[in-house]
């Protein structure tokens, strides 16, 4: 009896894997704006630190805690920086005009880089906005028991990963940029010379925390509670840690960047011999090589990780 | 090769099935279900072929040593919840891996995107993106699979006319009844025309209008040279699609072929049964547990009875092994025989798991 | 089993047999309800991790108090060594005593439960969303409502079980070190200053009653894990960013401090225990009647929005 021959694969010839993950891609951007409690929470917490900024920087807030030093000497230097008073003609007239303006910008931008930058948008809302996303990217499918329907088509599962990142990188990036963007404008001056120094350690924090948060979106069944456990309990206390320690955090490599941009611009935010930071193209190249390891970590963990729950 | 190479024997539990897989070179169970074209059986690469997969999840085994063949047609997969029936499906359909034995589709495995080409699952789980409409989702999937806009749509138009879901497929995925949501499951699993079609309890949810058409539905799949693995709680459902069923238990295949060469095996084979039986009435009295065993030694398919030992602490508890044939004739006797007779029976146990499981659907109860 | 009295007579067949018992009002499912939560919560191996991070403190605490009554019985000595290591008595004295406030006072008390601040709020995101947004999102809360109780009851049991898990975490091992301190130093501890465990309660009880209604109103408006934790967050640890950045940065007036959630506790807990506006540090801080009046004013807020959403047919999701 002749044999018939092996059922053809009917769907290769007119299928393509690249137009499949992109596909994915756009997908997945799209299913994360679905989660619409998450994007105002993250637009709620935006507007509201945008908004305290803003009051501080209309009751010149930024000026007052550098001057307020100067006062412990001179109760009236104090009154005399207070910009449009008229002891200004008095200040002006013993440092020099140009060197009251330099001293007034460098201490509102350190107060700002300090008190807002450092520790409200690096210490907060950074690592909440990225993990919020980052987690949902495989998280929220885990949790909604849809990653089924990913892992049952035809595209290798490195590839779903690495789609999932990209289509969540618009987000991450986006909020955390743009929302420091508008932070920093709300700021004025100070903000606006914050936002021309900071910007990449902003940006390369934000694509090592993403890379972190969706590793753990792929490793633990429960991402986020995992993820602020490590954001606000092993961030804080090993970025805190004296010595060398500290270096095993993101944060501390965003901060190193901050610093050594400041201090280009003659601020100093951190006392460099007690905060002992690496110089600012060290924590580039380790920033961005610890989110292209966590990548591939994350691709690797996804691939060999049978979804029990999920599937 | 017949149509069916191999039937598992029921008195032998895995040992039994591997006894008879044993005949095909292969040592692997092989099964062709219902199709028009018997010269598909001849294909030389199985579509399906399972070789002794076991799955554990933690200290549970979910399957244990299965070997499984199949190739184009349509076998049904029966089993009691926690059979190992979905967990198999999970390992055919690359969802989760084998910690022992291998899963191949088309000889390639299972767990790797080049099978999921060849398999479309219709799985349990009923979620879905809540959000999308039923033409969209389908076309979503469609377009996951590496379809181009156009394909995609021309492909989704024709499996939601197939499912007769074409008139209903704009509405959101969140309104959508039971049946409705299983006929999109099954859309999406046939979209791009696989090979493998693995369907977990399909049936399940659908009117008796919609079952027939998707009975008709599976023949005509089966009848175009695909493979179905079907499962279902019900093995009367399965008859009506397949005469080819494998019938799982604690995760073993405990038997596989037709359901009446089963009903038949069982028949012949010797069933071991132990039976514990209040010694005593309540006003004491004989010796009950002789008086069983004699009885039992009068009914016609009993082959023999044996007194066990009393178990310590149990001395008014007799206890019975007895061997009998033709399971379902013995049981109906042996329940006649209690009630008119008034015995105490403590503890009615099928000693052979693969058997006692096959009995109950066989008898219309759990395995 | 049926009538054993003659062979021959009919089998009495099992069947239905209705509960024949007098059923106990629906307060009494409260418990029940709370004991199936700590269950699911006890059944997870990340619940324990975080337990054992929050221990980390408790631990510190604990062998702190039993190392400054060692070298308090060593102060005669100018040095000890231990291994390696050679230690001045008189100032570890002074940094477990004074600096880490390791005395048995009320200072212990108050500056253990502030520091297990975000552990706290780490653990009871995770109870948020498993007690209350998991019943939700998997449709368990039927199961509960068809039951003779109300979805009173049912919010009741689980704000019992948060109940547990914040106390579990503050109030126990808080009178755990008292009692080891009194059993370390004097019975007298006990009696002299019986005050501090009142405080302690007391202190609980106000963690307790705060953060049980704003966890149970916030799961119950978001019910998914993220917007929980993203919202208990920015409550619990922006806020307080704020706060710091505010008063201590910009040097504005304490009582934006006010704003911290977990600042006003603390200082609420402080005049629990009897301490006065000298002992805070920083010294800055708004008066504890103000902090009193917006836990109340948050709670009431909280309490409030249940009161609505229970009368409202959406809770049943």
């Amino acid at each position: 009896m002749a044999l018939i021959q092996q059922p053809r694969p009917t769907a290769a010839p007119q299928t393509s894997l690249l137009r499949a993950w992109w596909f994915l891609v756009l997908l997945s951007w799209r299913r994360q704006a679905r989660a619409r409690q998450m994007v105002w929470i993250a637009l709620g917490l935006l507007a509201f630190t945008t908004a305290m900024t803003a009051v501080a920087t209309a009751a010149d807030l930024w000026h007052r805690p550098r001057f307020r030093q100067l006062a412990v000497a001179d109760q009236m230097m104090l009154d005399a920086l207070v910009p449009g008073s008229p002891a200004q003609a008095v200040a002006d007239a013993t440092f020099g005009a140009a060197g009251v303006a330099v001293l007034t910008d460098q201490s509102a931008a350190q107060v700002f880089a300090r008190w807002v930058v450092a520790a409200i948008f690096l210490g907060f809302l950074l690592p909440l906005w990225s993990l919020s996303f980052a987690t949902e990217a495989i998280g929220g499918d885990r949790e909604q028991n849809s990653l089924i329907w990913l892992l049952a088509r035809p595209l290798p599962r490195p590839m779903v990963y690495l789609a999932k990142f990209v289509a969540l990188l618009p987000w991450t990036v986006g909020l955390n940029m743009g929302g420091f963007a508008l932070v920093c404008a709300a700021a004025g001056r100070p903000g606006l010379t914050a936002l021309r120094l900071f910007w990449p350690a902003v940006l390369c924090a934000t694509l090592a925390f993403a890379a972190l948060f969706q590793l753990m979106g792929a490793a633990f069944r429960r991402p986020a509670i995992v993820a602020i456990g490590y954001s606000f309990f092993l961030e804080i206390i090993l970025g805190n840690m004296p010595g060398v320690m500290k270096r095993v955090s993101i944060g501390f490599y965003a901060h190193c960047m901050m610093l050594e941009a400041a201090d280009r611009h003659g601020i100093q935010i951190d006392r460099p011999n007690v905060y002992w930071p690496v110089d600012g193209t060290t924590a580039i190249i380790v920033l961005l090589t610890t989110t292209v390891t966590l990548l591939v970590m994350g691709m690797v963990v996804f691939s060999r990780t049978q979804y029990h729950d999920s599937v | 090769m017949s149509e069916l190479s191999s039937i598992a024997a029921a008195g032998g539990g895995n040992r039994g099935v591997e006894k008879e897989f044993s005949r095909d070179p292969k040592g692997s169970a092989k099964t062709s279900g219902r199709s028009r074209d018997p010269a598909r059986q001849l294909l030389p690469t199985p579509v399906l072929l399972c070789q002794r997969v076991s799955k554990w999840y933690g200290p549970v085994i979910g399957v244990n040593q299965v070997t499984l063949e199949l190739r184009p047609g349509i076998t049904g997969l029966v089993g009691s919840n926690g059979a190992g029936k979905s967990t198999l499906m999970r390992l055919i359909t690359g969802h989760v891996r084998p910690d022992i034995g291998r899963v191949e589709v088309l000889g390639r495995d299972a767990w790797s995107a080049a099978a999921k080409r060849h398999i479309g699952y219709c799985p349990e789980v009923d979620s879905f993106y809540e959000e999308m409409s039923g033409r969209q989702f389908i076309e979503t999937m469609a377009r996951l699979s590496g379809y181009t806009s156009g394909e995609a749509r021309r492909r989704t138009g024709a499996v939601l006319e197939r499912v007769g879901m074409s008139g209903r497929a704009e509405r959101r995925l969140r309104g959508y009844s039971k049946g409705m949501r299983q006929r999109i499951k099954l859309a999406q699993a046939m979209l791009h025309d696989p090979e493998l079609l693995v369907l977990d309890e399909p049936l399940s949810g659908i009117d008796p209008v919609g079952r027939a058409e998707f009975i008709s539905l599976f023949r005509d799949l089966a009848d175009q040279g695909k493979c179905l693995l079907v499962s279902s709680h019900e093995l009367d459902e399965l008859q009506k699609l397949t005469d080819h069923v494998a019938v799982m238990a604690r995760g073993r295949i405990a038997a596989v072929g037709s359901v009446a060469q089963i009903r038949d095996r069982l028949d012949d084979h010797p069933l071991t049964v132990r039976v514990d039986v209040a010694r005593t009435t309540e006003e004491g009295g004989k010796d009950r547990r002789r008086e069983l065993a004699g009885a039992l030694l009068r009914l016609p398919d009993v082959v023999g009875v044996e007194l066990l030992d009393d178990a310590p602490g149990e001395e008014d508890v007799g206890r019975l092994l007895v061997r009998a044939r033709n399971p379902r004739t013995f049981f109906q006797d042996l329940t006649r025989l209690v009630l008119e007779e008034w015995f105490e029976v403590r503890r009615l146990q099928t000693l052979d798991e693969s058997a006692e499981a096959v009995l109950g659907y066989l008898l219309g109860g759990r395995g | 089993m049926g009538d054993s009295s003659g062979r021959g007579a009919a089998p009495e067949l099992l069947h239905y047999r209705p509960w024949k018992g007098a059923f106990r009002p629906p307060i009494a499912a409260v418990w029940p309800i709370a004991r199936t939560g700590l269950l699911m919560l006890l059944r997870r191996r990340l619940f324990w991790g975080l337990y054992a991070l929050s221990m980390m403190i408790f631990l510190m605490y604990f062998f702190g108090q039993y190392l400054l009554a060692w070298f308090q019985t060593q102060a005669g000595e100018s040095r000890v060594v231990v291994g390696l290591l050679a230690i001045h008595p008189g100032e570890l004295i002074e940094i477990l005593a004074d600096k880490l406030k390791l005395n048995g006072s009320a200072a212990t008390y108050r500056n253990y439960i502030h520091y297990q601040g975000y552990m706290v709020m780490i653990v009871l995101a995770l109870a948020g969303s498993v007690l209350i947004g998991n019943d939700f999102r998997y449709g368990s809360l039927p199961f509960y409502l068809s039951k003779p109780l109300s979805r009173r009851h049912y919010l009741l049991g689980k704000g019992l079980a948060v109940a547990v898990f914040i106390n579990l975490l503050t109030t126990l091992p808080a009178l755990a070190l008292f009692v080891e301190y009194g059993l370390i130093y004097s019975w007298d501890h006990f009696t002299r200053n019986s005050y501090l465990v009142a405080g302690i309660l007391a202190y609980g009880a106000v963690l307790t009653v705060s953060l049980t209604l704003i966890l149970l109103a916030t799961a119950v408006w978001l019910r998914r894990t993220v917007p929980l934790i993203m919202t208990w967050t920015a409550l619990f640890l922006l806020c307080r960013q704020l706060a710091t950045s505010l008063v201590d940065g910009l040097h504005l007036d304490p009582r934006w401090r006010l704003i911290d959630l977990w600042n006003n506790t603390w200082l609420v807990g402080g005049a629990c225990l009897q301490m006065g506006p000298e002992a805070f540090d920083p010294a800055s801080q708004p008066r504890w009647v103000e902090a009193a009046l917006v836990l109340g004013g948050v709670s009431v807020a909280c309490l409030s929005y249940l009161a609505l959403r229970l009368r409202a047919v959406e809770i049943v999701g």
